[in-house]
């Protein structure tokens, strides 16, 4: 009885007007998430920077909007920041030979301090009623819009870039980094300049998530690489389900923004279900678990060798 | 092949279709009524917004709720919901209960209560367990009341009286250590007053901070190392993990003041002590007058704990061989 009283508690409607505001913040993540796609997918390269980098961008951004500075102009000094932050964990691994997880978490713990010191403290709000912001909670509808402005543009950005020589280059150092190195490639310089990519996204999107949220907070990014990845490989597995035959890279990149987005939905639908909320990050992640694990079992249970020789009697039969 | 993608696209325009429904549902906020309801609505619901699990949070929200069910009964519903410290996902819990079109909004702690700022400018958004209201909304002159649909009570302590405890416990002291936590925005500001208030007293004060639970032992063994006394602001952090400065500060007979009960009971001597149960009962009292009485959340001034008591624990000053005042109560360390 107590879990039906539970199920009639549940109001549909309220879970639906809840999604644009999931759809416009998983927006703004995948903007993360293509960043994390650069350096983890093309570059064979798991670089812990973002979860310090967006943190930059956030902090970067909030400072310079409350001295004033307009919001576009805050933004690209943002992305600067999050370059140099790529910057610094490029050649940590490249010139000094450190291990490109421990170089990003170097870079990583370094960000905390100038993050504090650039945030002049643990917060700062920066609050929608006083300054022009791009998007913000308070208006999820042009939120969205612009959201998905962003997204296009870098998705179409990207897919040229990747296009180009330089491009090819970078996703020929991750796919064999000595053929590459043997082909001529300077594949020190390649690895670079991806991180700096990779780095300048997430800290636009840390440099946008301050805004949508309102304030910049220094703990802002922790945890920023599980749903970059997660989003990340979301995607992939949606995009394989869904359109296997027609993949191409600009299909990729769509999707990992899309992975950005159902993370965030699922967070919602979590919150929704009024599940004690200590349990929350355990849900999330069994739902993702979930997601990602059907397509997987669909393949195998139609792929068995029981199935294949059942088929073969079928057939001779 | 046709036919998947046709079910994904049909899928797929169906819910864009009932998102921009819902869209507009979500934005389209009722006008502004002071009060957010009418006195014939029987039935309130309000959301609670927590930043992290904790007990000096779990205590404010448990008075909230009690203060709300003790005066309206069965006519309200809470929607209790946690980031689980991740602050994020208080934008995504604020967006929730924007689009369910609650009464009411309990933001606990200050990024909790930045993101209900940010939602919405006409829900009735009460804080409580921020300290300073005019930094965390980046109010300019701030005087006591918001003029938005926020308002709240502080946990701001008495950091002049907490002060006058050092002079009163250790007032041969040279070098006190303020150690606290440098992700928490309310302790810095606890740090600058209070070092204001001790040196004027004369004591040379120094800040120690650190940046999570594991630089926490390191960084309070040099800040016992350099201190005669420490102080402890009401720091997130620091409550959770209150044994390790018990471990570090007790074997060196370093004593250590706190700005609260829990962290006092945890490692300290002696504290001025607010309550969080109480200043969520306030906080509750407050959504009360809202819900039902009409006030207007942009009138209503800031509140602060209604009463502070002087506390000492009297394990650890037993240990120290420090003995107060008849007018410092023990705390009750069975509890």
């Amino acid at each position: 009885m107590q879990l039906l009283e539970y199920f009639l508690s549940l109001n549909p409607a309220n879970l639906l007007a809840a999604i644009p505001g999931n759809v416009a913040q998983g927006l703004l993540w995948g903007v993360m998430a293509l960043g994390v796609f650069i350096t983890f997918r093309l570059l064979d390269f798991a670089d812990l920077t973002v979860d310090g980098s967006f943190a930059t961008g956030g902090a970067v951004t909030v400072v310079l909007i409350l001295s004033g500075v307009p919001t576009p102009a805050a933004l690209a000094v943002a992305v600067a920041a999050g370059v140099l932050a790529g910057l610094v964990t490029g050649l940590l691994h490249t010139v000094w030979g450190i291990p490109g997880i421990l170089a990003g978490i170097l870079t990583q713990i370094s960000l905390w301090s100038i993050n504090l010191l650039v945030l002049g403290g643990a917060n700062k709000a920066v609050n929608v009623d006083k300054y022009a912001l791009l998007v913000s909670l308070r208006n999820v509808a042009s939120s969205i819009i612009t959201a998905l402005a962003f997204s296009g543009v870098l998705v179409f950005l990207l897919y040229w870039y990747f296009g180009t020589e330089q491009g090819s280059a970078i996703r020929a150092t991750g796919s064999n980094p000595q053929m590459a190195k043997a082909q001529g490639i300077n594949i020190d310089f390649m690895k670079v300049l991806a991180l700096c990519l990779s780095n300048g996204l997430v800290a636009l999107s840390g440099g946008m998530m301050s805004q949508y949220q309102g304030f910049a907070d220094i703990k802002m990014g922790q945890g920023a690489i599980v749903i970059g990845l997660a989003a990340v490989i979301i995607g992939e597995v949606l995009a394989d389900a869904l359109l296997a035959k027609y993949m191409n890279f600009a299909i990729r990149l769509i999707f990992v923004v899309l992975g950005g987005v159902v993370y965030y939905l699922v967070i919602g639908l979590v919150m929704w279900l009024r599940m004690p909320t200590d349990l929350l990050k355990l849900l999330t992640a069994v739902i993702v678990a979930v997601f990602l694990a059907v397509p997987y079992l669909r393949a195998q249970s139609k792929n068995s060798f029981a199935l294949a020789s059942k088929r073969r009697a079928n057939k001779n039969a | 092949m046709k036919k998947k993608i046709a079910v994904f696209a049909l899928s797929a325009l169906m819910i864009l279709s009932l998102a921009a429904c819902g869209g507009t549902a979500g934005n389209s906020q009722p006008p502004p009524v002071p009060g957010g309801e009418t006195p014939s609505d029987e039935s309130y619901t309000v959301g609670i917004v927590q930043l992290v699990q904790h007990p000096a949070l779990d205590a404010a929200t448990q008075g909230f709720r009690d203060a709300l069910s003790e005066k309206l009964g069965s006519k309200v519903s809470f929607d209790e919901q946690n980031a689980s410290g991740d602050s994020a996902t208080c934008a995504v819990i604020a967006n929730l209960f924007v689009a369910s079109n609650v009464d009411l909004i309990m933001a606990n702690a200050t990024p909790s209560l930045q993101a209900a700022q940010t939602a919405t400018s006409t829900i009735p958004a009460l804080g409580t367990s921020v300290t300073d209201y005019g930094t965390a909304l980046d109010i300019d002159n701030f005087t006591g009341t918001t003029g938005t649909n926020i308002s709240g009570t502080s946990d701001l302590p008495p950091l002049d009286q907490q002060a006058a405890l050092f002079q009163d416990i250790f007032p041969d002291a040279k070098k006190v250590g303020i150690l606290y936590c440098s992700a928490d925005p309310n302790s810095k500001y606890q740090a600058k007053v209070i070092t204001e208030h001790l040196t004027a007293m004369g004591y040379t004060c120094k800040e120690y901070t650190f940046s999570d639970s594991n630089d926490l032992q390191p960084v309070a063994t040099l800040a016992t190392s350099e201190s005669d006394v420490l102080y402890l602001p009401t720091d997130n952090t620091i409550a959770s993990n209150i044994e390790i400065i018990k471990n570090v500060s007790l074997p060196v007979k370093v004593p250590v003041i706190t700005g609260e009960e829990g962290t006092c009971k945890g490692a300290g001597v002696a504290t001025l002590s607010i309550s969080y149960y109480d200043i969520g009962y306030t906080t509750g009292e407050m959504a009360y007058d809202i819900l039902t009485g009409g006030a207007d959340p942009s009138t209503m001034e800031i509140r602060y704990a209604p009463k502070f008591t002087k506390k000492y624990n009297p394990e650890i000053c037993q240990a120290l061989g420090i003995t107060l005042s008849a007018d410092y109560e023990a705390i009750d360390m069975t509890a």
